[in-house]
């Protein structure tokens, strides 16, 4: 998992130079991975940069000067899989000749065999990468082409022939954008892997189609040229004019316009959407990591998902975007699929279910697939992935979907793989997340599972829809009288943090536990409170905090409180996520409170403590908060 | 000239606004609907402002999280004053941003465009700092400025009691970066350091510093009942307008009586009567055959069904029950040890501050944060925050 970028400035005098596109969209794009970066720049001849470590490490090595006059390139942000984070591993890749450089996100899953077949043919590799095949196939295929007049120079025909031909040979999953030497011109094209086309020329983006070369006109003023990017935070300070394009399209930018055409070239029309997202939404706004802003904007975040969706005078929720899916009947049960913080959403969301007497199951997407659970021809699937682009949330949609199952995208990200690839959309409108680790992405989750699980059952009540429109102001109230950063501050230097809860309240330890260990580097681990005693109590000593969530005063409460009795009976220090409604805080050595409300709402009000403690911790220990070590925002390779 | 930069300070709590301002600033309280700072912001942007530095300090969560990183295109800098100890320290924080002449604006006063126009028009090289000035029969709670026939400032003054011309300081001030240099380095006084020292200072070395009186619209809310005034005041100058938001859901059997603004995602129950000089804020609930009536209701608080709400100030996620009656009403109100005679004022809730039903508030009562008032009690006078009243 990488993010990629391209520009092609446009004709006009202002356009900006293509460095500052490129250094300013890769820093939005460090979330997909930042172990290395790299830039190519096209400007008859090509110039590569690329340097270990983070963006900052490439832009420090860059005396810019030197560089103001390119108008294009490409550049990546790396995530390593195939060969440890170093300058040579870094893209853009280059053939041995220098005459086309090459950025790509995903896994050439055949990359050995045409590794050793160019290898045999004498090709000398620089990298461990997968990706280093590619700019060796497509300069192959140039030496080789037909049509090449016998002159040394290659022209743009030449050039995107052998690109296409080079791809021919791939499989696995790609973004991929190549320079050539020569022509101010950037290649693209992508399969199981994000990539958009961004577009600010000044007319409208109108689309001819006269022919294979079908371009977009531009002869207006103020236009900034044309994007490539792997998401669109990219490029949003320049345009929200976007392309989305398929798999096996073939895209071409150059300073006169872009083409998208099929993968036999045959030009295709696109329709050019707008997105949404404001620049706004991509700076830190005077916080100091993104996570924390990200906490902060639950409840507007919240607001959002809600809204249009529940009517209080009718006691019902209504989601407009599934009125298709909501009134038919599935097959027994409904599957959850998801990784990660979305997999605790999945889990949140089958015990809403199953509460509603509706059978429902959630999923490890990798394990779904892996254990080939049988779907039921004419059953619910429900992905949940916050970018939409999770691989193996991808491929359980794709496979339920072959095995007749209607298929639903719960997710973030519109016009994404996952909305595309599934029946049914329902986003949860949380705004662009860029902490690593996921905060109001997973609230935001959280409601639309629980506005998901009463559209299914057609049972709201006034009680339930009023609980709900009372959670972005409760979220508020938490943020604003938490006392997590004094609780932080004691625990710090622990062994170990456990986090415990039941039912609900379940999920959130484990959401608690994922948060802690990604962003502290600590070891913590969520259980189900009643599994305590099944194992995990050898671990608990005075030395090993544990976090228990309990809200309300009933039976799973009191349970709960019975396992926080073992767990203080063995001197660890007890913490308590709590409304305050049983008598909890006896047993407790520190108490987060939260409102009081009903059980479903009390798991997303307690899940933001838990975000806070895991943030303050990890600010005390000096952590990399918004970008954890060895991790990435989504991960788009299985 | 043009000035394209403005700083605005929005680092204070603004005490006398307790407890409304308990978990946020004063510039974030609401004038109608919005806050006050969202009003000068869409003021400063109507004068031609392109740049804002913003600097927050109390509550400064609150600020950043509504605003992020650029409203309405502009570009927001946040710059941080950890401890406040007056305006020109304030303004301290955003020297490193101040490398052209800058607009200086209070950010929890509502000014309006010409205001800001005049001030940014009167501003020329010669001058080290021109003050937007306004006229005012009483200047005794704020700033004077005294300003000789030729426009030039002479004397600045805080709560002046004397005889003199005052004009009220409208705490909008143009400034050249090495003014901003030398009034931020002013002594303190009583452990503050502020802006109009900083001036005075400036004007002591011998420096010009020019004045210019404009007609513009100045309102500052000092007190919790001043949030009445002004949103009165801002419907009747039509600064805000009577709107029913799209996403709201409004009974076909309510009424809702203009001036009134019912903002996104509330609920008004049948047969409830939403204004005259009703804001309600974000998310609200108006139960059935509830009553509210010049009141300012900030987000997501709840009104229960048979509820009278009159002159009422509410905080975020306040309830009052079904039932309850804040009737309304002047009377004296009690502000820690000062009283302030013969207000209008029917009660003020701060957040979360919580009634079960059958409540009925004597004109005056002001109830402190996530207090809880069983049913059936009557209140009056002030109630601590996080207290019970059983």
């Amino acid at each position: 998992m990488c993010g990629i970028i391209g520009y092609v400035g446009s004709a006009e005098r202002d356009a900006p130079d293509a460095i500052d596109v490129l250094l300013e969209g890769l820093s939005e794009l460090e979330y997909r991975g930042y172990d290395s970066a790299g830039v190519a720049l096209a400007n008859g001849t090509l110039d590569v940069h690329k340097a270990e470590g983070e963006l900052e490490a490439l832009t420090s090595s860059l005396s810019t000067e030197s560089l103001r006059d390119p108008a294009v390139g490409i550049g990546h942000t790396r995530w390593s899989t195939h060969g440890p984070p170093t300058d040579e591993n870094a893209h853009p890749h280059t053939d041995a000749e220098g005459r086309v450089a090459v950025v790509h996100n995903g896994i050439i899953e055949n990359y050995q065999t045409l590794r050793d077949e160019l290898a045999a043919d004498g090709v000398t590799f620089e990298s461990q990468t997968d990706t280093e095949v590619v700019p060796h196939l497509i300069a192959r295929s140039l030496e080789s082409g037909d049509g090449d007049d016998g002159d040394e120079r290659y022209d743009s025909a030449d050039h995107k022939r052998a690109f296409r031909r080079a791809i021919d040979r791939l499989e696995g999953s790609y973004a991929i954008a190549a320079v050539f030497e020569g022509e101010e011109t950037v290649y693209a094209t992508r399969k199981d892997s994000p990539l958009v086309l961004g577009i600010d020329d000044s007319d409208g983006g109108a689309v001819a189609t006269d022919g294979s070369d079908a371009v977009a006109a531009t002869d207006g003023d103020g236009s900034t040229g044309y994007f490539l990017a792997s998401d669109v935070p990219a490029f949003i300070e320049y345009t929200d004019r976007v392309v989305y394009l398929e798999d096996e399209e073939f895209v071409r930018l150059d300073a006169t316009g872009w083409t998208v055409s099929d993968s036999d070239g045959v030009p295709l029309e696109k329709p050019v959407q707008t997105v949404d997202w404001d620049a706004e939404d991509t700076g830190k706004s005077g916080y100091d990591h993104y996570m924390l802003k990200e906490i902060h904007e639950q409840p507007s975040s919240l607001r959002q998902c809600l809204r249009g969706r529940v009517n209080e005078l009718q006691g019902t929720v209504t989601l407009e975007e599934l009125d298709a899916l909501v009134d038919r009947e599935f097959a027994s049960p409904v599957r959850f699929v998801a990784c990660g913080t979305s997999y605790h959403a999945a889990r949140y969301g089958a015990s809403l279910l199953q509460r509603r007497g509706t059978p429902a199951t959630a999923t490890i997407a990798s394990e779904f697939t892996t254990d080939r659970v049988p779907v039921a021809d004419g059953s619910l699937v429900v992905g949940i992935t916050q970018s939409g682009e999770t691989a193996d949330t991808l491929r359980a949609l794709r496979e339920a979907q072959t095995a007749g199952a209607t298929t639903l995208a719960v997710t973030n990200t519109v016009g994404s793989s996952a909305a595309r690839a599934a029946d049914h959309a329902l986003y949860i409108r949380a705004g662009p997340e860029i902490g690593v680790a996921a905060t109001k992405t997973f609230a935001s989750q959280q409601l639309s599972v629980s506005l998901l699980s009463a559209a299914l059952t057609d049972r709201a009540s006034h009680e339930e829809v009023q609980s709900l429109r009372r959670v972005p102001d409760q979220v508020q109230t938490v943020l604003d009288t938490s006392n997590a950063r004094a609780i932080a501050a004691e625990l710090v230097g622990a062994g170990a943090f456990f986090f415990i809860g039941r039912g609900l309240n379940y999920p959130v330890a484990l959401e608690g536990a994922l948060k802690f260990k990604e962003i502290t580097y600590e070891h913590a681990e969520g259980f189900a409170a009643g599994e305590l005693k099944h194992g995990p109590l050898a671990l608990v000593t005075e030395d090993t905090p544990v976090f228990a969530i309990v809200t309300g005063d009933g039976e799973v409460a009191r349970k709960t409180i019975s396992n926080i009795k073992e767990v203080e009976a063995r001197d660890a220090p007890v913490v308590v996520v709590t409304d305050g409604v049983s008598d909890v805080e006896r047993y407790a050595d520190y108490v987060l409170e939260i409102p009081e409300t009903d059980e479903r709402a009390a798991a997303v009000l307690a899940n933001v403590q838990l975000q806070l403690i895991a943030y303050w911790v990890a600010h005390e220990m000096g952590r990399s908060i918004d970008k954890p070590r060895n991790l990435a925002k989504s991960v788009t390779v299985e | 000239m043009t000035v394209r930069s403005a700083i605005v300070l929005a680092a204070g709590e603004g005490m006398r606004l307790r407890p409304l301002t308990r978990h946020r600033p004063k510039p974030m309280l609401p004038a109608a609907t919005k806050p006050i700072l969202e009003h000068v912001f869409d003021e400063l942007i109507g004068a031609g402002i392109e740049r804002l530095t913003v600097v927050v300090g109390y509550g400064r969560t609150a600020v950043q999280s509504h605003f992020g990183s650029t409203y309405r295109d502009v570009p927001i800098e946040y710059a941080i004053q950890d401890k406040q100890l007056g305006s020109a320290h304030a303004l301290a924080a955003a020297l490193p941003t101040a490398d052209e002449p800058s607009l200086v604006v209070n950010g929890d006063q509502l000014i309006d465009a010409s205001i800001v126009r005049d001030t940014i028009e009167r501003h020329d090289e010669s001058a080290d700092g021109t003050i937007g000035v306004v006229a005012a029969s009483d200047v005794t709670e704020y700033g004077g400025v005294i300003v000789d026939a030729d426009g030039t400032v002479t004397e600045l003054a805080e709560n002046p009691t004397d005889e003199r011309c005052y004009r009220l300081n409208a705490g909008v001030y143009v400034l050249e970066p090495t003014t901003i240099d030398i009034v931020t380095s002013v002594d303190s006084s009583e452990g503050e350091y502020s802006l109009p020292d900083g001036l005075s200072l400036l004007l002591e070395r011998g420096e010009t510093v020019n004045a210019v009186e404009t007609e513009g619209m100045w309102i500052d809310a000092t007190y919790p009942w001043d949030l009445l005034t002004v949103a009165e005041t801002l419907f009747d100058t039509g600064t805000v307008e009577s709107t029913v938001a799209s996403t709201a859901q409004v009974h076909e059997s309510a009424t809702v009586r203009e001036p009134a603004i019912v903002s996104p995602d509330c609920v008004i129950g049948p047969g409830a009567v939403v204004g005259p000089y009703a804001s309600i804020g974000d998310n609200v609930t108006v139960g059935s055959n509830a009553t509210v009536e010049n009141s300012v209701l900030d987000s997501d608080t709840r009104i229960g069904s048979n509820a009278t709400v009159l002159d009422c100030v509410t905080g975020r996620g306040v309830e009052i029950g079904p039932g309850s009656a804040v009737v309304g009403g002047r009377s004296d109100v009690r502000v820690g040890t000062a009283v302030h005679e013969g207000q209008r004022l029917g009660a003020l809730l701060a957040d979360r501050a919580t009634d079960d039903g059958g409540v009925t508030y004597a004109p005056g009562t002001i109830v402190g944060s996530a207090v809880t008032i069983h049913a059936g009690r009557t209140v009056r006078g002030s109630i601590e925050s996080d207290t019970e009243v059983r």
